[in-house]
């Protein structure tokens, strides 16, 4: 019996690894989410072996593979990925097959925040925070710890709130402190959490989302749209209802997925890199003084790939 | 520092950085019409950089480091080091207070190495305007006014004969086809062979035919940013600006490239990506310990932005 043709996405966030397989109607066949726990070879091996379980292997056979996400590289030379496209380009394109209409992605995820502007289903414009992560998930996650609350509790607290503190939220630096001084000062938890939630969405549309025209349908992914306080505090600043897609933290994944299809390489992709031993190295190259830190990447024992030279003196064979 | 006499080689040092990459014809053919012979710098590395970063006030941007690391390269390798001041061409021709302060930073960064530096002041609003200026450097090295002064003459044809070919080369570019990419930042950010290269590299891997603000013929640029701003400070700032009003109609993106903490162009940069509306902009923030990864990111998005709106499969 012969069988058809799926495709795997995998995401590799600094936090949360996710992966989807799809058939070739962008039909979800397997899905899986876990945190990244600073492992990403690790991580993904985890997750194949999740992804494995869910799929009937009589019948779907995985022809491409896309990575995407901070460790889309190395993820994508371990498993020998058809297509290696950034975040940016995945989420635009898983996003708009599932929301045609979207004319607004926001997205904020453990490192980094990005605004994709859509027209007609096609991104036309992005930016992405510059040098300073303020009022990514990983400031909510150390206020959260401060508050004494589990990050995931956050958007309940905030939502009890009918007087948001008002917290400064330029620079994480000096939103923590104007955070306890107002603890400090006796303000309720809960206005505190949401003035938190506040200030993560109006330094996103101010710094992010400077001089970016935020049109209606808006739609809100990565981690931080878990959060229902960060979701309402942009209801009410953008004038206009967010949507949070149930499957709003696979948007990479599922971009990635249908890269892979759209791409014209095809492999035979069997799970046996489940097995396999990965092991990295850096090695500075001293080639000149530039003095490159060259990752190479090892499957048991041998050389697979190697990055990070800025010319061919750091080749590594 | 009083000469030590003839166990120097009897050159003239210049660092390859700041403004070297915009004036460095004008003083090597200075230089060479004397037959003073000049040692640059070795081309920009991490290595040099580390030991500038070390070195410079912590405040200094990047490209600062980079050239306190470059003037390092050339101590005890020269007779002196020519740093000159550049101020002002005119009340409305302003430079950077960056490129006033580094003959003195730099020397009082060296002061006990015994190296000897030379400079000269561009700065009409004290009356030293561009030719007096070299006029007196000559003097200085021991030459005649008459000497120094042809020097000067030679020096500025050849500036603005490379300017000239620059402007030319920048108007083919911009009638081959395939996607077009403006730069738009400094040249000494854009042409650094550590800081701009990568970024010119992955570009052209990438198919695309790069443009530069810095390349276009100055004086155009500077009157066409008066269309976007007739109080914008900096002469080099008018430049770029300039060169983005110029061309943004005629390229399918347009990359500000700035090295971070630059005070112009935060300023310019930011009224550029909240004003320049109906072509991509892309604001690419160099830092002095980024890897390539955030860039190669960014710009890879930036491009696949670029090929959707061309309706260009991704």
């Amino acid at each position: 019996m012969s069988t058809q043709n799926a495709f795997l996405g995998i995401d590799v966030g600094s936090i949360s690894t996710k992966a989807v397989i799809i058939d070739e109607h962008n039909t979800i066949l397997a899905q899986e989410y876990i945190w990244t726990e600073g492992n990403p070879i690790g991580a993904v091996k985890k997750l194949l072996g999740l992804l494995e379980k869910q799929l009937d292997r009589d019948t779907w056979q995985i022809v491409g593979v896309g990575a995407t996400g901070s460790a889309r590289r190395l993820v994508g030379s371990i498993v020998g990925a058809t297509v290696v496209k950034n975040e940016i380009t995945a989420h635009a394109v898983g996003t708009t097959t599932f929301h045609p209409d979207v004319r607004t992605i926001l997205e904020i995820g453990g490192q980094d925040s990005k605004i994709i502007l859509v027209e007609n289903g096609i991104a036309v414009d992005y930016a992405m925070n510059t040098l300073c992560a303020a009022g990514t998930g990983a400031f909510l996650s150390s206020q959260a710890r401060r508050l004494g609350i589990d990050v995931e509790e956050m958007g309940q607290y905030a939502l009890q709130s009918a007087h948001p503190t008002m917290i400064a939220a330029r620079c994480t630096v000096f939103a923590e402190s104007d955070l306890v001084h107002k603890i400090q000062m006796g303000h309720p938890r809960e206005d505190i959490i949401a003035g938190v939630c506040r200030a993560v969405a109006s330094n996103y549309i101010n710094n992010v989302g400077k001089g970016k025209k935020i049109c209606s349908p808006v739609v809100f992914q990565g981690g931080v749209s878990k959060n229902v306080g960060v979701v309402r505090a942009f209801e009410d600043l953008l004038q206009c209802p967010v949507i949070v897609d149930e499957n709003g933290h696979l948007m990479g994944a599922m971009g990635a997925a249908i890269l892979a299809k759209r791409g014209l390489k095809r492999t035979v992709f069997d799970f046996s890199v489940e097995k396999m031993d990965f092991v990295t190295r850096e090695r500075n190259c001293g080639g000149c003084s530039n003095n490159c830190e060259v990752i190479c990447v090892y499957r048991d024992g041998s050389l697979i790939d190697f990055w990070g030279n800025r010319c061919e003196r750091g080749a590594v064979h | 520092m009083e000469e030590t006499g003839g166990n120097r080689i009897p050159a003239i040092g210049i660092p390859r950085a700041l403004l070297y990459y915009r004036y460095g014809t004008l003083w090597e053919h200075f230089f060479r019409a004397l037959d003073v012979p000049v040692i640059l710098s070795p081309l920009s590395s991490r290595g040099i950089l580390d030991i500038g970063a070390r070195l410079a006030p912590d405040e200094g941007c990047i490209s600062l480091k980079m050239f306190i690391g470059h003037v390092e390269a050339l101590i005890g390798k020269c007779e002196r080091i020519f740093i000159p001041r550049y101020s002002n061409y005119g009340y409305t021709d302003l430079f950077c207070t960056r490129y006033e302060g580094i003959y003195d930073q730099a020397r009082n960064i060296f002061h006990t190495s015994g190296q000897r530096f030379i400079t000269c002041n561009i700065d009409v609003m004290n009356g030293s305007p561009e030719p007096k200026a070299f006029e007196q450097l000559g003097v200085e090295l021991g030459f005649s006014e008459r000497e120094s002064r042809q020097a000067w003459k030679e020096a500025a044809g050849a500036l603005e004969q490379e300017q000239r070919a620059n402007d030319r080369l920048q108007k083919e570019l911009a009638g081959k086809p395939g996607m077009k990419v403006l730069l738009a930042g400094h040249s000494y950010v854009l042409s650094d062979p550590y800081l701009g290269k990568p970024i010119r590299d992955y570009l052209e891997a990438a198919g695309a035919v790069i443009l530069r603000t810095d390349a276009l013929d100055p004086i155009t640029s500077r009157k066409a940013s008066a269309r976007f701003s007739p109080t914008c400070r900096w002469l080099v700032s008018e430049e770029v600006v300039g060169g983005v009003m110029l061309w943004k109609e005629k390229v399918d993106g347009i990359i500000l490239v700035s090295a971070f903490p630059c005070g112009p162009d935060s300023m310019t940069n930011e009224l550029l990506i909240r004003r320049i509306k109906g072509v991509p902009v892309l604001p690419l923030i160099l830092d002095i310990q980024s890897g390539m990864a955030g860039i190669e990111t960014r710009i890879e998005s930036f491009l696949d932005i670029i090929r959707f709106q061309k309706g260009e499969m991704v």
